[in-house]
């Protein structure tokens, strides 16, 4: 086991990359490692030729994933869009992983984030002692992935200030950054992208300019259609996640997944899955994600405090954590939904007797 | 030679691959499947101003509940298959079973569920979801045509093998029939024949077999009498089931295919961006390449030659919609199902009643469109009060084509109507021919039925107001007398309250509209001399409930009596009013509700007003009693009790000589009034009572007028009076 606390997913995935790399027949695009088609078989998963089996990373429309791998062909950029927790990042991860065979160039959008960290920055030292040189020039991803034909990641993009979002704006239409005070210029290869994400759940974000938006493919990434869907992406989360840390648990059962799932799901939609009682929504999403942590940690506590079994007390504070953003609202709301919900329902009363006496 | 083409209805790859192949192959007959007995409406087919689509609609004349559409746009390959044979004047004939025969057949028996569509397993094999998406793909988007037909007809072989028998027992007898057609033609002598039908059928018309076993089959088949015609349709009724099974979901898209067939997505889009600006959404030209590229990267993904609607839609929803699923609503709406009518020419055979309705479409000025169009009349101009009489009858002979809204400003010589067509009212109006010939006739014979058949005064009166502005007058006559026999044989004097208002708002207003309001005046006059007789009756030992209802006619009465301004009628219903307020059995709440109408109309002296007050407030009275008393009196008159210092002072005074323990005793009863009254209202009322009567607003200040400023106003009321330039 490596000593690595998470891998990149082209080191998870390397073998199902090399499988699909095997078996690509069609024609790859200039600095591509696979095909669009192979890009996006590792994506949604599926058997190859020779029986190998692709895992899915993405749970969900194929279509989307087929619109997001035809938009990297062209050159127009990707933009992900979301809500929180639904897997943006996740896929952006994947699609570089698959198409550059190189996960590692990100830029974390931030509201302090500069122009120098988007375009490149110096090296004082040496522009004070050679003055302005390439050798004075700190790259940054967006350059390295320009020359070298990759794609790069930017991160909640939306966080950008909007004057530093701009920048983008030449180097997407253009394919290149000019170094003006080299009297230079950085012209991308074949290959390079930019791949965006950003949520439409946060306040306070800074919008893209409409010309920005222009240069950009949308793609939004939806919560979960079915709760079938989404049982299977907690448990396959979970399951890797197991692996990973090693933590000395027994798998969850089924039923357990599927009751976090529901709970996360009936208050995100403000109604039982029945379609019989209308509840209140709570201010936080109540992602996927959210109900994959819930789950984790539960495993946690379950391997290094209980018997190792994943119980409803492990999990009761999991869901409680994940339920209760605001101390005032979202406690109304989630008593509420324990006392109408909750206690009514026959084998939940373990759940219901281990949030009652953690409130 | 017998050569069957089997092909998709309504698929625009499929009627470009009929038309080629009757260009190479110039069969000298063409046999389309179809109901044979609109062969001899075919004949209208290559009118010019046949314009699809339209469909040929086809009912049984003694039972319009059975009725069927045959509906056809450019893009069929049957339409193309008719047009191609009249263009080379060759025959062209329906071969499908008699509509006939299937209506006959169903009267006998239930509805069979359909069975699920087996060309589902080939697009399964194939690794499509949606078999019409694999249709699509397979045969209709293709340009290049050779052999399709064979291979669709081998296709449909294997699948027929595979399949269960239909459950459907008519689908062998249409086999049968359309066989038994193709015989036919061969005895005639005919050596090319061209058969275009859905693709299943083709295996079954391939091989024959022996004569005699279909006439066998045919023989003695139940039959019954049908009429058809052409009717025009609309691209949105296309994509219901119905005649031709399968419905299409995309019929605007399909044209476009029809008439763009080696569009890469740019006319499209184009199309898209076009909506867009319409729509005030900035669309540019970068935007339409964009979205053109990702259509087509995606088609190259999904290895399919040329992107079709799925990818087009998704490349604009990722481009120009950034996303955003609501604005695909609107491609949906305007461009992928578009709102397209046919139209079918003037003087094809029709029904009469339709003619006639057609007629007047053309005359007042109103044609029929898809999608929703507003009108606002003027009833003071000639062409506007006609098309609004043409309005009101067709809605009486429950057409819903035209919609009456409410209309915006005062007058009574304003209305507005929303007009949407519907193909499907065809049918209504030839069902409601049976009534008439003419919009007119027909109106008023249905509006007499109906009032004859009717047994409530309430829909009586209210047919009666939709009769009245449609200009019906013998119809209004046969109402009026039924609505006055009625009445006199109802002994439900809340039945006629209710209907009075109505009645009497016609006979008020009825000018604007040239209408004769006399005959309803002199009814309404009978009715309620009715109500004034029998009312006092009716407000005695009644519920508190009831006495509510009663209370809200009461006022609803009022207004008419005062609307009607007739003395006779005033004076009647004043002594009514008496009688109620006397009677110490009548509900307390109504009667102190006639108290303050009597009061209102100056009947009570004020020490008379007092007297009855304070009778009704006395001690001995159970309060609750009182209290209902109270509100009926009070009823509805914050702002009256401010402003009628008479009643102020009773209500004040009374408040006033009010010793402790009583006070304590009617305060509930107080409260529980005024709670009815608005907030400020309440305020005032406080203040009011606060400051006194030295400042209430009786009063007034020292009559102070300025003659220069009043003066100058003067010529301004003179021309408003009509006496123009006249020197004051």
């Amino acid at each position: 086991m490596s000593q690595v606390l998470r891998g990149h997913a082209e080191q998870l995935y390397a073998q199902e990359l090399e499988e699909l790399k095997k078996q690509d027949s069609g024609k790859v695009p200039a600095n591509w490692k696979l095909t669009p088609q192979s890009a996006v078989t590792y994506l949604v998963g599926g058997k190859l030729k020779n029986g190998f089996e692709v895992t899915p990373k993405y749970i969900g429309s194929r279509r989307l994933m087929e619109i997001a791998v035809a938009t990297l062909t062209t050159d127009r950029a990707l933009l992900l869009y979301g809500l929180p927790g639904t897997a943006k990042s996740w896929v952006s991860e994947h699609l570089a992983a698959a198409i550059s065979g190189d996960s590692t160039m990100i830029i974390q959008g931030t509201a302090g984030t500069s122009e120098e960290s988007i375009r490149y920055g110096w090296n004082y030292a040496r522009l004070l002692a050679e003055g302005p040189s390439e050798n004075a020039i700190v790259e940054t991803p967006v350059m390295r992935a320009m020359k070298d034909g990759k794609i790069v990641r930017i991160e909640e993009l939306t966080r950008i200030g909007a004057d530093v979002q701009d920048t983008l704006i030449t180097i997407l239409s253009e394919k290149m950054l000019p170094i003006p005070e080299l009297n230079k210029e950085v012209q991308a290869i074949r290959g390079f992208n930019v791949i965006a994400t950003a949520n439409n759940r946060d306040k306070g974000v800074n919008d893209l300019s409409s010309a920005l938006k222009r240069r950009f493919n949308t793609v939004i990434l939806p919560v979960p259609d079915t709760i079938e869907e989404e049982i299977d992406i907690v448990k396959r989360r979970v399951e890797s996640f197991e692996k990973v840390m090693e933590v000395p648990a027994e798998a969850p059962a089924l039923h357990e997944i599927r009751r976090i799932v529901t709970i996360l799901r009936e208050l995100r939609n403000g109604v039982t899955l029945d379609g019989k009682t209308k509840l209140k929504v709570p201010s936080g999403t109540l992602s996927t994600a959210e109900a994959i942590s819930v789950v984790n940690s539960g495993l946690s506590m379950a391997g290094y405090f209980g018997d190792g079994r994943l119980t409803a007390e492990d999990m009761a504070a999991g869901i409680i954590g994940a339920v209760i953003k605001d101390p005032v609202q979202d406690k109304i709301v989630w008593l509420e939904y324990l006392e109408t919900v909750v206690k009514t329902r026959e084998d939940w009363k373990d759940i219901y007797r281990a949030c009652r006496n953690m409130m | 030679m017998v050569h069957t083409l089997g092909i998709r209805h309504h698929g625009p790859g499929s009627a470009r691959n009929v038309k080629a192949f009757l260009e190479a192959t110039k069969p000298d007959i063409v046999l389309v499947e179809g109901p044979p007995e609109a062969d001899a409406i075919l004949q209208w087919s290559n009118h010019t101003e046949l314009k699809p689509p339209v469909a040929i609609l086809i009912y049984q004349s003694d039972n319009l509940q059975h009725s069927v559409f045959y509906p056809f746009a450019e893009f069929s390959p049957e339409w193309q298959a008719i047009q191609y044979a009249y263009e080379h004047h060759i025959p062209v004939r329906f071969m499908d079973m008699p509509v006939a025969h299937v209506f006959a057949l169903r009267q006998e028996e239930t509805v069979h569920e359909h069975q699920e569509n087996p060309v589902g397993w080939l697009a399964e094999a194939a690794g499509y979801t949606n078999t019409d998406k694999w249709w699509e793909q397979m045969f209709e988007h293709r340009t290049g045509n050779e052999q399709v037909f064979e291979a669709v007809s081998e296709a449909m072989h294997t699948v027929r093998e595979m399949a269960p028998p239909d459950k459907d027992p008519n689908e062998p007898l249409r086999e049968a029939w359309m066989r038994k057609i193709i015989r036919q033609a061969q005895k005639e002598m005919y050596t090319e024949i061209a058969v275009i039908c859905g693709a299943w059928h083709v295996p079954a018309l391939t091989t024959m077999p022996s004569q005699k076993e279909d006439n066998d089959l045919l023989k003695g088949l139940p039959k019954v009498k049908t009429e058809c015609t052409w009717i025009p349709w609309t691209y949105d009724r296309l994509s219901f089931y119905s005649g031709y099974g399968a419905g299409i979901h995309s019929p605007g898209w399909y044209e476009h295919i029809w008439q763009f067939p080696h569009d890469d997505g740019t006319q499209w889009m184009a199309k898209v961006a076009r909506l867009f600006r319409e729509k005030q959404m900035d669309t540019s030209v970068a935007h339409i390449i964009e979205a053109v590229r990702l259509a087509q990267s995606l088609a190259a993904l999904r290895e399919r030659h040329r992107p079709g609607l799925e990818e087009l839609n998704e490349a604009t929803l990722s481009v120009l919609c950034n996303g955003e699923s609501v604005l695909m609503k609107l491609i949906h709406d305007e461009l992928i199902v578009s709102n397209k009518i046919g139209g079918v020419p003037f003087d094809i055979p029709k029904p009469p009643l339709q003619a006639d309705i057609e007629r007047l479409q053309k005359k007042l000025r109103l044609p029929t469109t898809a999608d929703w169009k507003d009108y606002v009349l003027d009833l003071r101009k000639e062409n506007d009060l006609e098309r609004s009489i043409f309005l009101h009858r067709l809605q009486l002979l429950d057409l819903n084509w035209a919609e009456k809204v409410d209309v915006s400003g005062k007058g009574t010589f304003k209305e507005q109507w929303r007009l949407q067509w519907d193909p499907a009212f065809i049918i209504d109006i030839i069902d409601k021919g049976v009534w008439g010939n003419t919009v007119e006739t027909a109106a008023a014979a249905y509006v007499k039925h109906m009032a004859t058949s009717a047994s409530s005064l309430q829909v009586l009166c209210t047919l009666l107001e939709n009769a009245l502005p449609a200009e019906l007058p013998q119809a209004a006559a046969v109402l009026i007398q039924q609505v006055s026999n009625l009445s006199a044989a109802t002994g439900d004097v809340i039945q006629l309250m209710e209907v009075i208002p109505p009645l009497v708002s016609i006979s008020r207003y009825g000018n604007v509209r040239k209408t004769d309001a006399e005959l309803v005046t002199d009814i309404a006059v009978g009715m309620i001399t009715r109500i004034c007789i029998s009312l006092p009756g009716a407000c005695t030992g009644i519920a508190d409930e009831a006495a509510q209802t009663l209370l809200q006619l009461f006022l609803q009465m009022n207004n008419t009596v005062n609307i009607l301004q007739q003395p006779d009628i005033t004076s009647q219903w004043q002594q009514t009013l008496h009688k109620i307020a006397a009677s110490n059995s009548t509900s307390p709440i109504l009667a102190g509700y006639s108290t303050r109408l009597l009061a209102d109309y100056k009947l009570f002296s004020s020490e008379q007003l007092v007297q009855a007050f304070y009778s009704a407030m006395s001690a001995a009275i159970l309060p609750n009693i009182a209290a209902a008393w109270l509100e009926g009196f009070l009823k509805g008159s914050g702002t009256l009790l401010l402003i009628d210092a008479d009643l102020w002072r009773v209500v004040n005074d009374w408040v006033h000589q009010l010793d402790e323990n009583n006070f304590i005793q009617v305060l509930p009863l107080l409260r529980r009034t005024f709670a009815g009254f608005s907030t400020p209202e309440r305020r005032k009322l406080g203040e009011k009572v606060k400051h006194g009567d030295s400042k209430t607003p009786t009063s007034q200040p020292e009559n102070i007028i300025a003659d220069e400023r009043a003066a100058k106003g003067l010529p301004v009321i003179m021309q408003l009076l009509g006496y123009k330039n006249t020197d004051v």
